[in-house]
């Protein structure tokens, strides 16, 4: 029993890490109609400012989300601006072949730069958890968790209750519309994915604090992501932090499962994504299209 | 992305059709020059192991992009999963013959068989979807096939499988020359019969398509079908060719971006498009990576490729042909304007 009860933690701590992942890649998708598969590219850039930060000046890798986050936002704007603003009007295919492109050049760069060595941030507290009998629940994943839950809240309040959110939300709505009424659509369109490339950033960092990064590592986040926005539905925060925190679990359970492995972790994240796209195709939270 | 062939001035397809049939002339024969009579008799030895390994490979990728265009192309659903067709057949070929002790050319005729059924129980829930789901359901089919792979012992696990080395240059490169004809004509007599309308039809307007009495669920996934059972031919003879078969090598999702890309560069939806891409960008890519592909640099080199195609000439070189456009910095301006913000 106290082995299910673990099993259920650390799913919904791993989910926690899918909520940070895919809040941003939700974002670009529900706004700009674009699925980026360039995200878990910079997922990993976000998790590299923190390892450079960590062992170049011992910045704990909790304090370096900010700055994560910040110079994500400037890489998201420009690529935004100078690249992606080029195609945003093509068939979708374009947009996709594109944003291949740009993880591609995006992980040569950081092989590159950092090799393909694998990089890990051991702090003093990494090994160490809250132990309740016989169920431990590791500080490093709560704090995860935690930060994902913020990163949520401040992706709602800045969707519900500031004026460029409300210029978001209408761009998403109607963007002829939203154009009509005076919205700058360029500088919405990068404002749009320099945040979902920011709150990529700061799970990169979270992600750092508990797995070794190398430069390819950010390939897998991109499909989870993908699979969380399908679980939880299209169009609303809360909708991916249930989707995130779900898949979390499903994938713990399903690698605990004595018939399978831990090597099939993409396996299940695309059984799930094809069962909720075939039997509930609005996610479990989804607006109806 | 309709298809738009026949329609080049006459002197311009004659010219096109001689310097076609020169290079094909070129490539079909020149490899016979490497045989033992052949050299004996004084001939020029016009062929050597890498042009081999770069013709087959460019070949290859003809038979891939020619089948991806089959579903991508004509039929409008951008499947990112194609490459686990190339890797069922790959792997159908390698269980038979490493493990079983089949003979290659019995194995070969399998490879095609595997895929086609995979694509037939996939295809059924998977072609209900559209647009960006269908894309990346079929992307998480692609990497989660391989994974699956990667798991099981009897096909390797992620040792990978050896089969017995066949040294013969010529019988692979004939093998693939093959099958590249067999892609090409397929999708030629595809785009000459009523299912090739239909799938015109169900990419232009799948309801229309379906109103006018096009039964679209099962045009769809006998495209798919096709389009596995050639990507598995291709993998089947890459299996026996390379003789080392794992999951990085015939799962990789960048070589279905690659198909991808040939097919849109060369002209989706026609049967000489793809072909051209092939060639054309195999070539690029052989070129930056200078002999050893998968270096970073013909990785950066291929990603700004795929940006700057996508955005200068999204509608393919094909529509350069048959004087509707011109190559000009005006057409760059005009396609760039299509589609940005």
């Amino acid at each position: 029993m106290s082995q299910f009860i673990q099993q259920v933690i650390l799913g919904l701590l791993l989910g926690g890490v899918y909520v940070a992942v895919a809040l941003g890649f939700s974002l670009v998708w529900g706004i700009l109609n674009i699925v980026n598969l360039a995200h878990g590219a910079l997922v990993i850039v976000g998790a590299y400012v923190t390892w450079a930060l960590f062992t170049r000046w011992h910045v704990d890798p909790f304090l370096s989300l900010p700055v994560d986050a910040l110079v994500l936002f400037v890489i998201g704007y420009a690529l935004q601006r100078g690249v992606i603003n080029r195609l945003i009007r093509a068939p979708l295919l374009f947009t996709f072949l594109l944003t291949f492109g740009l993880n591609l050049v995006i992980v040569s760069l950081l092989l590159l730069i950092f090799t393909a060595d694998f990089r890990s941030v051991t702090t003093t507290y990494s090994g160490s958890g809250l132990e309740l009998g016989n169920v431990t629940i590791p500080y490093i994943r709560v704090g995860g968790l935690a930060v994902a839950l913020v990163l949520a809240g401040i992706l709602w309040t800045i969707l519900n209750r500031t004026r460029i959110g409300a210029a978001i939300l209408a761009v998403g709505a109607d963007r002829d519309a939203a154009q009509l009424v005076g919205v700058d659509l360029r500088h919405i369109y990068a404002l749009t994915f320099a945040i979902g490339a920011a709150f990529a950033g700061v799970a990169g960092g979270i992600i750092s604090t508990f797995q070794s990064i190398t430069p390819t590592a950010g390939d897998p986040y991109t499909l989870q992501a993908f699979a969380v926005v399908i679980l939880g539905g299209l169009g609303r925060v809360s909708a991916t932090v249930a989707g995130g925190l779900a898949f979390g679990l499903i994938e713990v359970l399903g690698q605990s499962a004595p018939w399978l492995g831990s090597g099939y972790a993409n396996a299940i994240a695309f059984v799930v994504l094809v069962v909720v796209l075939v039997v509930r195709p609005r996610g479990l939270l989804g607006r109806l299209a | 992305m309709i298809a738009r062939e026949d329609r080049l001035p006459p002197r311009l397809r004659r010219s096109i059709f001689a310097v076609t049939m020169v290079a094909l002339a070129y490539v079909i024969l020149a490899p016979l020059t490497s045989i033992d009579a052949a050299q004996q008799a004084g001939l020029p030895l016009l062929t050597d192991k890498v042009w081999f390994r770069i013709v087959t490979t460019v070949l290859m990728f003809v038979v891939l992009a020619s089948a991806w265009n089959i579903v991508g192309g004509l039929t409008g659903y951008a499947s990112f999963g194609n490459i686990a067709f190339f890797g069922l057949g790959a792997y159908t070929v390698g269980a038979l013959v490493a493990n079983r002790g089949w003979p290659f050319g019995l194995a070969l005729l399998v490879a095609p068989i595997v895929p086609a059924l995979f694509a037939l129980v996939i295809g059924l829930p998977l072609l209900r979807l559209r647009g960006h789901y269908f894309a990346v359901a079929t992307l998480g089919v692609g990497v989660a096939t391989g994974e699956v792979v990667n798991n099981v012992g009897p096909l390797g696990a992620s040792t990978g499988l050896f089969l017995p080395i066949v040294r013969s240059d010529l019988l692979f490169f004939y093998l693939m020359l093959a099958a590249a004809g067999l892609a090409v004509l397929t999708t030629w007599v595809i785009l000459r019969t009523r299912f090739g309308y239909g799938l015109l039809a169900i990419r232009e307007n799948e309801e229309a398509a379906a109103v006018i009495g096009v039964n679209t669920n099962f045009y769809k996934v006998a495209a798919f079908c096709i389009a596995a059972a050639l990507s598995g031919i291709a993998g089947g003879i890459f299996a026996q060719w390379n003789s080392f078969i794992n999951q990085e090598l015939v799962f990789a999702v960048s070589d279905n971006v690659q198909m991808i890309l040939m097919a849109v560069l060369g002209g989706a939806g026609t049967a000489l498009g793809p072909v051209a891409g092939a060639v054309v960008l195999e070539l690029i890519i052989q070129t930056l990576a200078g002999g050893g592909s998968g270096s970073v640099y013909s990785q950066i080199g291929l990603g700004i490729l795929l940006a700057v195609c996508v955005i200068f000439i999204p509608r393919g070189v094909i529509d350069f042909f048959g004087g509707r456009s011109k190559l000009s910095l005006r057409y760059f301006r005009q396609t760039l304007r299509e589609t940005s913000a």
